[in-house]
């Protein structure tokens, strides 16, 4: 994090990340088109937003501040926003856009105070259907700019264009190796643009105005204004809180890069970055531009290169900042013909669109958080398909329903607020000596899991410390009776306590040699002494009278 | 509980026997020319392994000293499965043989190098690669 490296080398990955981050251009670009603003204007907001990206990226890395973790970590615009700000600018144009990513940028910043105590409230499997959901919107999206309903009919050669666009950044992502691979986007977007020139799609006033725009100027803030409709604060707020949770993770994806001996996240850096996130966003908002995030592609391909220095973001900042003095640069960006623009948001969403399922399925699901998932997908799909529901309900509704991705994460809250009753947090098993051997003690702890939506790999130790133990103490130290197995969980511990008739395991911290394990009486158990105390995160155990108690610690 | 082996004819050509050892453990060997792959599936603890170390030694016994474990499909191995393996290695050690593991990822690689076994055995990424390993 801390290393210079060579000059060279700090710019060509400082333009690696820019290239990488450059695909989420597209989605300021969408909405100021949605927006009715003009190619000018539209350029003069992309000059400022690049210089936002810029400042972001400088707070983010920033070393010894109260705000950002200090981290590798650019900043980038993010389909986080996209659903809601296509909201802001459908009702109240780009002040409304504005003075909303004002108020999110802000809600995070306050988010990021409270984020261990957010994290109980909502399961990880809300924060990746939220992704999922904002990954299909941007999906749609892009299918949106050649089919919605106030579209002009589609040529076939823009058929051709978006194919082909679509087809070079899928097969260089899929076959192709280093730069290439790692620029597909870009490079389709550049070729696409090509193909389109060539075919004619840019018509005389796009073109006069690329010649037109400078080559060089300062970036203006003229057409920064504000304004707030509290209607649209919970759309807002769910893409706040999905920022702050992309933002969470990220960070901690820094941390884990940098670290060897990282086991979880360190929460005061991931706090600072949390709340450096949010105020570029309500900085982005304040300048007029769209709402910003940490770039998670940009750690991946650090993570990929093993170049993750401080001087690297500074490389990617100040480029950024360079590319917003150069209006010529903007104006290509905002002159994108739609089928570039479908192509490239299609590509963008399956990214999203399986990064949030991933998410989903990292906790083990029952039944319970089937139906969660499922009704609430459903019921998102449903208001984008069917846009007539927003119209039957109460007015102070309408922006809950019209927007997918609020009314499926409402759906999802209440659900998950719903099926909570008759879950326990304590559940308590007997286990009797002939259960050794067998799966019942699996069986049992990954029922439990799943109706606790408990990570699997938790389970998984968890499963091994309660099975290695009862195997071990049947044969040593094991008297009359059953062994109780209780298990309890919230969200951020998971703890078995083992209680038994008999004499407690010891727990060694070297591990026996092979001589021992082989030839001493204790040798074996010893060894699963050894094992346990690794497997859990903190191990105890005690005598109490006749009992044995051991209690297994597992952070979640 | 031990059910019947399908038990066929050894020689050149690759021959393969099923056991089931218990509910919870299926031994899958299979001859190939000089060497032994075990493949191992289900559970390796203190009901099966003994099981498992009376196979594996027999096999070396009766000349195919060696040998491939196959750990892919091993759900669960505790404390009494390693001390089994440690058997097994000094027995091929003895019979001046061969030892290759394979197979070994996810829960079952974890505890590997929780048990601070890895560096123990010679594990190839899969079943070819151990089987050469074993026949140099």
């Amino acid at each position: 994090m801390d290393e210079k490296p060579p000059l060279q080398i700090t710019l060509f990955n400082g333009l690696q990340h820019v290239g990488i981050i450059a695909i989420n251009l597209i989605y300021p670009v969408v909405i100021f088109n949605m927006a009715g603003a003009s190619v000018d204007t539209t350029v003069e907001l992309l000059c400022v937003g690049l210089v936002v990206l810029g400042i972001g990226t400088f707070i983010q890395c920033a070393r010894r501040s109260p705000v950002g973790s200090g981290f590798m970590c650019p900043s980038t615009f993010t389909a986080t926003y996209f659903g809601a700000s296509a909201l802001a600018v459908k009702t109240g144009g780009l002040p409304l856009l504005f003075g909303m990513t004002v108020f999110a940028g802000i809600l995070e910043g306050l988010m990021s105070r409270a984020l261990s105590r957010l994290r109980a409230f909502l399961p990880a499997e809300l924060s990746g259907l939220v992704v999922f959901i904002i990954g299909v919107s941007a999906g749609i999206a892009g299918v949106r700019t050649m089919y919605g309903t106030d579209a002009p009919p589609v040529h076939n050669d823009e058929w051709l264009v978006a194919g082909l666009t679509l087809g070079i950044m899928v097969a260089l992502n899929v076959w192709g190796k280093g730069a290439p691979k790692m620029l597909c986007a870009l490079i389709g977007l550049a070729i696409g643009y090509a193909v389109a020139a060539l075919l004619g799609l840019f018509n005389a006033g796009h073109i006069a105005s690329l010649a037109a725009a400078p080559w060089l100027a300062l970036p203006t803030l003229m057409h920064a204004s504000w304004s707030f409709d509290v209607t649209l604060a919970v759309t807002f707020g769910i893409a706040s809180l999905a920022a702050t949770m992309k933002a969470t993770g990220t960070i901690a994806m820094c941390q884990r890069m940098n670290d060897a001996d990282w086991t979880r996240p360190e929460p005061r850096s991931v706090a600072r970055g949390v709340l450096g996130d949010g105020i570029i966003t309500a900085l982005a908002g304040m300048a007029g531009a769209f709402g910003t995030n940490s770039s998670t592609p940009s750690v991946g391909v650090s993570s990929a290169t093993g170049i993750a220095s401080r001087y690297v973001a500074y490389a990617v900042g100040a480029i950024f900042i360079l590319l917003g003095f150069l209006p010529k640069v903007a104006a290509l960006l905002a002159i994108m013909p739609r089928a570039v623009m479908a192509a490239g948001l299609l590509f963008s969403g399956c990214f999203i669109v399986v990064n949030g399922l991933q998410v989903m399925t990292s906790r083990l699901l029952d039944i319970r958080r089937t139906l969660t998932i499922g009704l609430a997908v459903i019921a998102g799909a449903a208001v984008d398909i069917f846009p007539a529901i927003a119209a039957g309900v109460p007015s102070a509704l309408v922006p809950l329903v019209a927007s997918s991705l609020a009314f499926a994460t409402a759906i999802a809250l209440v659900l998950n607020l719903l099926f909570r009753i008759g879950v326990k947090k304590t559940v308590a098993l007997k286990v009797e000596r002939d259960a050794v051997g067998t799966t019942h003690i699996s069986d049992f702890l990954r029922a439990q899991g799943a109706q606790w939506g408990a990570r699997a790999e938790i389970i998984t130790r968890a499963s091994f410390a309660a099975n290695q133990l009862v195997e071990t103490v049947a044969d040593n130290g094991w008297g009359d009776g059953p062994l109780i197995l209780e298990a309890s969980f919230d969200e951020f511990n998971l703890d078995i306590r083992a209680t038994y008739t008999g004499a407690p395991m010891r727990f060694p911290n070297t591990r026996p040699t092979e001589q021992e394990i082989l030839e001493s009486a204790d040798g074996m158990s010893r060894l699963a002494g050894f094992m346990l105390r690794h497997n859990a995160d903190r191990i105890r155990s005690e005598s109490r009278g006749t009992s044995a108690h051991i209690w297994f610690h597992f952070e979640h | 509980m031990i059910f019947a082996s399908q038990h066929l004819r050894f020689g050149h050509n690759p021959t393969a026997s099923v056991k089931k050892i218990t509910d919870y453990m299926e031994l899958d060997t299979a001859l190939l020319d000089t060497v032994a792959a075990v493949a191992v599936k289900g559970r390796v603890d203190s009901t099966t392994a003994d099981k498992l170390r009376d196979h594996l030694t027999q096999l070396i016994g009766s000349g195919s000293a060696r040998l491939v474990l196959d750990l892919k499909e091993v759900s669960y191995i505790s404390s009494a499965g390693f001390r089994t393996l440690l058997i097994t290695a000094r027995s091929v050690e003895h019979a001046k043989g061969k030892l290759a593991l394979c197979g070994i990822g996810g829960e079952v690689k974890r505890l590997f190098d929780i048990a601070s076994f890895t560096e123990l055995f010679t594990i190839l990424p899969n079943r070819d690669d151990a089987v050469a390993a074993a026949r140099a």
